[in-house]
């Protein structure tokens, strides 16, 4: 076989294939590209969530909406610091693999005269906390902690610390809303 | 990460090799029947309509299905090459041509098969001990040189004229 001297009608053929070997190959790979492009999104059990700790009683926990919500009922005494050491834990339920996790202001309302301070501390390895503090007028509002590790099948308290200020107003409230970021 | 390779990829690779084996049976159409390059035409869309029916039922098929039926689907492509190469040196007893045939379309394409396929299952989650590693990378040697050497004629010729002596 001579490709210098192959016949016309031999051209025409092959050229004929050849384009639709080309339109066959693109349109497949285009097919396949939008494959590729397909995502499968499984539901799947979250690893991390609240668990109650043994003074839950004490500090009225909640824990709702699969484990991944909670509410407090928080008391803080005037000029007294009131600490609950196990109210609530975060548990990482993953037999095989830590997780990080950072804890995040979300909002805060109420009165900032009534209060010293309220501190929410993470008793990982490495403790981290949002302190919200009142200077007697306004609230200072902790920026987002760094992320902590949380070992597998392990679960860690969530120490609340709260400080009424001497002149608070009996009845007075404040209500925090926090959250926990999971990273994956 | 490394985006993982799906099992229509196989699918994708046999479409290739029909259309590649319909271009090559159309420059050496005298030598083959005339039909074939069309046959394999055929081949490659019906791999096209393999790969639309597994994007129209991605979630019903399992990955274990999609990969069996576009593994198959390549197998039988290469079936098909290894089959060409058979019918040069074997039915039309045309040696060089085998023997090109072999070394430039047959050896590689099972190759490149090959190391998608160990790639697939590597990316899969399978393990791939070194051993098996060396052994396929040795056999492949192995057999795209005894190919060779069995298709060349003078290796034939001579081991005739051992035999008749």
């Amino acid at each position: 076989m001579n490709l210098k001297v192959l016949p016309a009608k031999k051209s025409m053929k092959f050229l004929a294939l050849l384009l639709t070997s080309l339109l066959i190959a693109s349109v497949s790979a285009a097919v396949y590209y939008s494959l590729d492009m397909t995502s499968t999104i499984t539901v799947a059990a979250n690893d991390i969530y609240f668990t109650l700790g043994p003074d839950n009683a004490t500090a009225s926990v909640s824990i709702f909406n699969d484990n991944k919500s909670a509410t407090l009922g928080l008391s803080a005494y005037k000029n007294i610091t009131m600490t609950y050491d196990d109210a609530i834990r975060v548990r990482n339920n993953n037999t095989g693999s830590s997780h990080n996790v950072r804890l995040r202001s979300v909002s805060l309302t109420g009165n900032a005269a009534n209060f010293i301070y309220i501190n929410f501390t993470l008793q990982t390895s490495t403790k981290v906390s949002l302190n919200y503090t009142s200077d007697g007028s306004s609230w200072t509002t902790p920026s987002t902690t760094s992320f902590v590790s949380l070992s597998a099948s392990t679960e860690y308290a969530i120490v609340i610390e709260t400080k009424a200020n001497a002149t608070a107003t009996t009845g007075q409230s404040a209500t925090i809303e926090i959250a926990i970021d999971v990273e994956l | 990460m490394a985006s993982a390779l799906l099992p229509e990829f196989f699918a994708l690779l046999g479409i290739d090799l029909f259309l590649m084996l319909s271009l090559l049976t159309c420059l050496l159409d005298d030598r083959m029947p005339k039909a074939l390059p069309y046959i394999y035409q055929m081949a490659a869309l019906a791999g096209f309509g393999h790969i639309l029916v597994s994007k129209n039922f991605f979630t019903v098929f399992g990955d274990y299905m999609r990969f069996w039926y576009c593994f198959i689907y390549l197998l039988v492509s290469l079936a098909n090459i290894v089959a060409v190469s058979v019918y040069f040196g074997v039915a039309k007893k045309q040696w060089t041509i085998a023997k090109f045939w072999s070394g430039a379309v047959t050896f590689p394409s099972i190759l490149i098969s090959i190391f998608f396929v160990a790639n697939y299952g590597f990316l899969q989650g399978m393990s791939f001990p070194l051993f098996l590693q060396i052994a396929l990378v040795l056999s492949a040697i192995i057999m795209g040189t005894s190919v060779a050497i069995f298709l060349s004629p003078e290796v034939l010729r001579n081991r005739s004229g051992r035999k008749r002596r």
